[in-house]
């Protein structure tokens, strides 16, 4: 009988494709994967709460979990081992810029830049900016209903933020990504539209709808949402905050492997870093591209099979008919 | 094989007649008639050097293979389009290589049989255009990878 199985030596595989969803950060709650469930999705279409961020380059795992031996007996030789500090760290290379991307690869808040109102004064990141409009309702997460004489402030490639106006709230702010964390209540109504991860780009633009290029991440906006134009992002270094997601690497092997490394809950531990790599290797004549730089601390979780700590899950999923 | 039906989806009116069959446009060297030069609008497959390494739980086998093609552009615009003609292959090269790895095919059995594991190349690397007369063609190399199965 012919053999129906192989051997599979070490996984082969080109870039990483990394997946991050919001840890909710009133509930504590982060995104729970299941390789057994969810791993064979499609790679261009991953589980819900999952957002593709692409081909990430340079991923790096690193455990610095301790342990510390129990010594006994004359001469002391180890009686057990006992684990002393959890620790593991993540670091690679985005290799796009968006939204996404530039707010990960950075350890503190990460805002949008509204468009100006008229005569606006300058300011790093918080300047006075043109009113909102209210969306209207039958508005979908692809297509904004706006009122006729609003439509006309926004043409094809506009970005836009969709959210509510801030009133006052204290806490972490934003849904369904906490964008940031308030002590004490500001007075800025549009507080909330600069942090919000709320953004598309506007692909049309007919009669009195606007429609998105990309789906709005919180789906449909809710009863006052109002839009506002923006002309990109920016971040800062310092401030208090720190994002947390939960996130999801996957390597892909020739054979049909796959490994997924599943962090429950990661922050970034690193201010915005930006690498260099030159374009077309030596023929490149100067040319560079700027990747984001992200690093990353894994934060525990309680695994609800036995109680015990965790702070990463490796799974493995090995090729069809291969020996196990 | 693969590329042959890649081919045909990327472009289903680049064919070749071949012994009185019309075919997609890309053929084996060593497996025609000799021939001076290689035909035009096709994809020409030669098979280079061949590298193993039996370290591993199965042999890895490496074979380069080198893939041609040239073009004299179209009659009705007097060849004139003739590097538009080549960037479109090298575009149809493209996108014929990816996803890079297919399954790994017996053709010696009748009907040939699917194996148990992939094919797998790396990226093309793609040499400059050369010029002969009234033709422009590229050469592209790419490294064939596949494990050795029982009986092979």
């Amino acid at each position: 009988m012919a053999q129906n199985w192989f051997s599979a030596p070490a996984p082969i595989a080109r870039r990483a494709r990394a997946y991050f969803a919001p840890v909710n950060r009133v509930t504590r709650m982060p995104v729970v994967f299941d390789a057994s469930l969810q791993g064979a999705f499609d790679l261009d279409s991953p589980p819900a709460s999952w957002i593709d961020l692409g081909p990430i380059q340079g991923l790096t795992r690193t455990a610095g979990s301790k342990s510390i031996s129990i010594m006994a007996g004359v001469p002391a030789a180890v009686l057990e081992q006992a684990r002393e500090t959890l620790d593991a760290q993540v670091r690679f290379e985005f290799l796009s810029w968006t939204k996404l991307t530039m707010a990960l690869a950075t350890g503190s808040q990460h805002m949008n830049l509204l468009a100006p109102a008229a005569g606006a004064i300058p300011a790093c990141d918080g300047v006075q900016a043109a009113p909102a409009v209210a969306v209207q309702a039958g508005s979908t997460a692809n297509i904004l209903q706006l009122a006729a004489a609003d439509v006309t402030r926004f043409t094809v490639g506009s970005m836009v933020a969709v959210d509510a106006d801030y009133t006052g709230q204290t806490g972490f702010v934003g849904s369904p990504v906490s964008g940031a964390y308030l002590r004490q209540p500001l007075s800025d109504v549009d507080y909330i539209r600069r942090i919000t991860f709320n953004v598309a780009l506007v692909s049309q633009v007919a009669g009195s709808a606007l429609t998105l290029a990309q789906p709005l991440p919180a789906g449909v906006p809710a009863p006052g949402y109002k839009l506002q134009a923006l002309t990109g992002f920016v971040d800062r270094e310092g401030g208090a905050f720190y994002h947390e997601w939960s996130a999801l690497f996957v390597i892909t092997g020739t054979q049909g492997e796959r490994i997924f490394f599943h962090y429950p809950r990661l922050q970034s531990i690193a201010g915005a870093e930006e690498a260099a790599q030159p374009v077309g290797g030596k023929q490149g004549g100067g040319l560079a591209q700027s990747l984001l730089r992200g690093r990353f601390l894994a934060l525990p979780v309680i695994d609800p099979l036995d109680g015990e700590r965790v702070l990463c899950y490796r799974s493995f999923l090995p090729a069809p008919r291969a020996l196990i | 094989m693969a590329l042959r039906s890649r081919l045909a989806s990327v472009n289903p009116e680049r064919t070749i007649l071949i012994r009185g069959a019309l075919r997609p446009g890309i053929l084996v060297e060593e497996a025609e008639a000799p021939a001076s030069q290689v035909p035009p609008d096709v994809f020409v497959l030669r098979w280079l050097g061949l590298g193993s390494d039996s370290g591993l739980a199965s042999t890895l086998v490496a074979q380069e293979c080198e893939i041609l093609y040239q073009t004299c552009g179209t009659q009705c615009f007097g060849g004139l389009d003739r590097g538009r003609a080549l960037t479109a292959m090298d575009a149809e090269l493209m996108a014929m290589l990816e996803p890079c790895s297919t399954p790994k095919t017996n053709c010696a059995s009748q009907p040939p049989a699917t194996m148990l594991t992939q094919v797998f190349w790396n990226e093309p690397a793609l040499a400059p255009v050369v010029t002969q007369r009234d033709r422009v063609g590229r050469s592209a190399r790419v490294t064939i990878y596949s494990y050795l199965e029982q009986g092979e």
